[in-house]
């Protein structure tokens, strides 16, 4: 890693021991406290896109870096920067952007219909002038501005006149809200159609990894360190094959894929490529997630130790960015090159 | 004659293959309609929402459990069973209505005539309830490890010490507690010197500490309990001083036999609400069936979940003889527990949004604890091991 790379994720590993590793519990139950937003605006976190001559620009690299060490802490705040900057500042007006930059509002976008069983009776719609209708697993449903589609399959960046009318079971990132969102509005402005949602999407496939990457990380350090100092049966944990065989091949499988990630982001590798590291990246996830808690026994499953909220923050970014079936077929079109694998 | 002895042998592989029946009894069948009734009544989504969301022990079902005789202790397949059938309702509520004579089992085996009047006919009676005390804090599978102390003080033991992940911890009124009463006699023999107690939660010194934030199965109590110079009774003692190893080792047979019910009931309600799902949404292909890799999927937990019940009714029925086999048991509780958890991660994979809003969310979070308690996934695969190597069944 490039050198300004490594400070910047020295720095961000500095900002999780300050703000963050002591109260994840805390961001668990009651959301992200006001300092450590105020935090994360200082920092940059929630404004990484640059508007230049009208352009958006950002650096993926920096951005996939926060996003991952952000996860190894908090889940929910690396969720909170990953929609803020991947999806809601790369479909936002100027103006929206600069006001979520700021802090001065909070923005989200609603992309689960993107997503397998998505189901939802009164989807937004255009009534005259007006946009009413339902958007259902919205994370971050307490935002001030939401960008989603309406059935006419143009994007909507929604201003005012909304309220979250139902809060959602939450499996993970529970330091964020998540519900089904009402809206009966005229405040809004028309930003693009469908296909953008479904581009930005794509284009977010890098920090979706990053995100997979970061909740893997965090919970195998966990495991790592649990290990060196547990002892059973007269031995360290760490001293058993059964315990240090999965996290040591689990650890170099992680590493492969982190910097699989960081070349693919340098070298503007192909779609098809990203979209497996995502993949494995989340299957990788979902595996350590799960041994992290048994090298705990007993304690992986209560909260005190931290270990099980990655195993339920894994399965809901699983389920809420991760099309698998589809994103499967894609894979297997691309390498016939004719559709394939939809029977 | 050997005409007559080709009878008899024909009669004798009759005999053989008829030994072989899968097929369940009017009893076992009458078991599970009650336990499907019981539950389809008293479980609803509602009541199973609230205990999880705020960790409530549902004291409610033990009363409506007991009124209305659901658990037979008389019959451990009627146990076996209904622990299964409710599992698959809810895991979290399922467990909580089965689990109020946990331990008591060790009272049924070696406790004295005394012990099993005054503790154990009231639990399984349904008026108390029992609890285990076998795991430490800093403990876990390593049972020989413990270090709870039991020292004999004129007609009492003296009890000090502390138990962790103690289910039914804040709630039961007796507890078998495992103690040492003498040092072990070297470093690997500290198996031995180890005694079984039945105590008293309202006794002095005893104290329970609920244990908040697990993952799942929250509507289960959970405590960490600690013993400050609390005395016991000498009579209290169950079976003999300094056998409290086996008689719990002996316990875990049995227990984990349950444990792998549980898992079976988990992962064939995961299962249930799968197979209505696809059905009812897909994925389709042109042909109007799910897609084939969904179909694959389906086959696949099918196949283990059945794999599961096949090796838990095996192992139960060399229990239930008084004729333990340790290796099958172990077998069956790794292996129902690890199938529900791939069950509960397919699910949620195939269904999606609708699982992560839905009950599924709930399994998905209570079928992580089978591969912990009672014994780790990592200890039943060496128990499996280390007995065949030593030719053992």
């Amino acid at each position: 890693m490039e050198e300004e790379y490594r400070i910047l994720e020295n720095s961000v590993k500095d900002f999780n021991s300050k703000y963050l590793d002591n109260i994840v519990l805390k961001i668990e139950k009651e959301g992200i406290p006001e300092q450590v937003r105020k935090a994360m605006l200082e920092q940059g976190f929630l404004g990484m896109v640059q508007l230049l001559n009208g352009n958006k620009v950002m650096d993926k690299k920096a951005l996939s870096i926060i996003i991952e060490v952000l996860s190894t802490s908090s889940p929910s705040v690396a969720m909170e920067v990953f929609l803020t900057n991947v999806l809601f500042h790369k479909l936002a007006d100027e103006q929206s952007i600069n006001e979520v930059s700021q802090g001065i509002k909070r923005g989200t976008v609603a992309f689960a219909e993107l997503m397998s069983g998505y189901d939802n009776e009164n989807e937004l719609h255009m009534e005259g002038e007006k946009l009413i209708g339902t958007k259902k697993y919205v994370l971050n449903s307490d935002a001030d501005l939401i960008i989603a589609s309406a059935t006419d399959g143009n994007l909507y960046i929604i201003k005012s006149g909304f309220k979250e009318i139902e809060a959602h079971r939450k499996l993970g990132f529970r330091g964020l809200k998540f519900g089904k969102v009402e809206f009966n509005t005229k405040d809004y402005v028309k930003i693009g159609t469908k296909e953008d949602l479904v581009k930005a999407y794509e284009e977010a496939h890098p920090f979706i990894t990053a995100l997979a990457i970061g909740i893997a990380e965090g919970s195998l350090m966990k495991a790592i360190e649990y290990s060196k100092v547990r002892s059973a049966f007269g031995n360290l944990l760490k001293d058993f094959q059964p315990i240090a065989f999965p996290i040591s091949m689990q650890y170099n499988e992680l590493s492969m894929l982190k910097n699989s990630l960081y070349l693919a982001l340098s070298n503007e590798s192909e779609t098809a490529d990203i979209l497996f590291l995502k993949m494995k990246s989340i299957e990788l996830a979902k595996e350590i997630t799960k041994n992290s808690i048994q090298v705990h026994g007993g304690y992986g499953y209560i909260e005190d130790y931290g270990v099980e909220k990655f195993y339920r923050d894994i399965m809901s970014l699983s389920v809420l960015l991760y099309n698998e079936e589809e994103e499967k077929k894609k894979l297997a079109s691309k390498l016939y090159e004719t559709e394939a694998g939809y029977i | 004659m050997w005409g007559e002895a080709r009878v008899i042998l024909l009669f004798w592989k009759m005999y053989e293959v008829m030994k072989m029946d899968f097929e369940m009894d009017e009893e076992m069948i009458s078991a599970i309609n009650k336990a499907k009734e019981f539950a389809e009544k008293y479980f609803t989504e509602e009541l199973a929402d609230k205990m999880d969301r705020e960790e409530q022990f549902p004291m409610e079902l033990l009363n409506y459990s007991n009124r209305e005789g659901l658990m037979d202790y008389s019959n451990p397949w009627k146990i076996l069973v209904t622990i299964e059938e409710l599992c698959r309702k809810d895991p979290g509520l399922g467990i909580s209505t089965t689990v109020p004579a946990f331990g008591s089992e060790v009272l049924m085996l070696y406790g004295s005539d005394m012990l099993k009047e005054k503790y154990l006919d009231p639990v399984l009676k349904g008026q108390k309830i029992m609890g285990l005390a076998v795991t430490e804090p800093g403990g876990g599978s390593d049972v020989a490890s413990s270090k709870t102390e039991a020292k004999l003080e004129g007609d009492y033991y003296i009890l000090n010490g502390a138990k962790m992940f103690i289910t039914n911890g804040g709630i039961a009124d007796y507890f078998v507690v495992l103690a040492r009463t003498s040092p072990p006699p070297s470093p690997d023999k500290r198996h031995r010197g180890m005694s079984v107690f039945i105590v008293e939660s309202k006794w002095e010194g005893f104290k329970a500490n609920k244990i908040h934030g697990k993952m799942g199965v929250r509507a289960t109590n959970t405590a960490e309990l600690v013993f400050e110079n609390v005395r016991v009774p000498k009579e209290n003692l169950v079976g003999e001083e300094g056998k409290g190893f086996y008689y719990i080792m002996t316990f875990f047979n049995i227990s984990r036999i349950y444990v792998a019910a549980q898992g079976l009931g988990v992962a064939q309600g995961i299962l249930d609400r799968l197979m209505e799902h696809i059905k009812k949404y897909g994925p389709m292909n042109s042909q109007g069936e799910p897609i084939e890799n969904i179909q694959f999927k389906l086959a696949e937990i099918a196949t283990r979940i059945e794999a599961s019940r096949g090796l838990t009714y095996k192992a139960a029925s060399y229990l239930f003889k008084f004729n333990p086999n340790p290796v099958l048991t172990s077998m069956a509780k790794y292996y129902s527990g690890e199938t529900a958890i791939l069950a509960s991660k397919v699910a949620m994979e195939i269904m999606g949004l609708k699982a992560l809003n839905s009950e599924l969310e709930r399994f998905y979070r209570d079928a992580r604890i089978l591969e912990i308690w009672e014994g780790t996934s990592e200890i039943e695969k060496l128990i499996i091991s280390r007995m065949m190597l030593k030719g053992g069944k």
